[in-house]
């Protein structure tokens, strides 16, 4: 047993010695290499990783698809203020997507309360109509937040708005 | 437990361990050693390492790698080098764990810069990889107490 310590000491010792002596050997080597660096960096490195890729899955549903006049249906505008100002369905929630930024957490609970308050199940979004168009973007993010059965309306508000119900709840 | 341990079939079996792990760290360290630059941002992009110590790993560890790598190949002090290999492993599979745990989508950096082996992505098969590659190490530690190499002709041991 001592021996096997003693062993176990001896080999530590010499693995000790042999990385301070390789690192003293590379920060030699380094003075001379061609392709130097700095041994301290002083600049932070620009590393480019790309961040995790949202994995919401969003189903494209087109504008004049009967489920917009369903029970159960929750709409939500990925536009800006303004033009939710200009018109919007009634009942939509406003939840403008942002490129830069993520949904606050407090916005997807909100969300989420008032979904099922409503008893909905069905989440339609819809965006500007573009390319990339904010309502499926949105709707990948809101997907990917942990809810369910989330569509977004291809064409966007204008082409929601050219087929949206009239009073008596048929499309256009 | 014991005539396990003394059977001599270890140093034969450790011979063939040697060899691949110590010319897989020999391999490894090579184009860190050619470009250090590159393999700093390797390091920076696990980003675990404070600032100041970044260039500094870069440096050093691919020195620790071919020295004892190529003990481990010579048959020289290879319980020291299977410490430093075992220490590594340990070191890239915790670096490993964090950068997937970050859901960072990265190359290992192991045998090239990121640029160069875009196909050499971290996953938790580079983590089964490494654990490999430990127990090697670890078998080596155990149970090659009289290797066969450069030692035994130069202080004579007999198995």
């Amino acid at each position: 047993m001592k021996q096997a310590y003693s062993t176990i000491k001896k080999s530590l010792v010499e693995a000790s010695v042999l990385a301070c002596g390789a690192s003293v050997i590379a920060l030699a080597v380094n003075i001379f290499h061609p392709k130097s660096i700095p041994f301290i960096a002083t600049d932070a490195y620009e590393t480019m990783v790309p961040c995790p890729v949202q994995e919401g899955h969003v189903t494209p549903i087109a504008a004049s698809a009967s489920e917009l006049v369903e029970k159960g249906v929750f709409l939500v505008d990925a536009r800006e203020e303004s033009e939710f100002h200009k018109w919007h369905p009634k009942g939509a929630l406003l939840l403008t997507y942002d490129f830069l930024d993520p949904i606050p957490p407090e916005n997807i609970r909100e969300m989420a309360k008032r979904i099922a308050a409503k008893r909905a199940t069905k989440v339609l979004v819809y965006g500007d109509g573009a390319n990339p168009d904010t309502g499926e973007l949105l709707g990948i993010d809101i997907s990917a937040a942990g809810i369910n059965n989330v569509f977004y309306i291809k064409g966007g508000a204008d082409a929601l708005k050219a087929v949206w119900p009239k009073q008596d709840g048929r499309l256009k | 437990m014991k005539p396990f341990l003394s059977w001599k079939g270890h140093r034969w079996v450790s011979l063939v361990l040697r060899i691949y792990l110590g010319g897989v760290f020999v391999l490894a360290s090579l184009h860190k050693i050619a470009h250090p630059g590159a393999f700093a941002l390797d390091v920076a992009t696990y980003n675990i390492l404070p600032l100041a110590l970044i260039n500094l790993m870069a440096l050093c560890l691919p020195w620790v790698e071919i020295i004892s790598g190529g003990l481990m190949v010579a048959g020289y002090k290879s319980r020291a080098a299977s410490w430093l290999i075992s220490g590594m492993m340990a070191m890239f599979m915790v670096a490993l764990l964090i950068a997937l745990a970050n859901g960072l989508d990265m190359s290992c950096g192991c045998f090239a810069s990121s640029s160069m082996s875009e196909e050499d992505a971290i996953s938790h098969l580079t983590i089964l990889r490494d654990a490999t590659w430990l127990l090697m190490s670890i078998y080596i530690l155990i149970f090659d107490r009289q290797p066969i190499g450069l030692e035994t002709i130069i202080y004579g041991k007999r198995g």
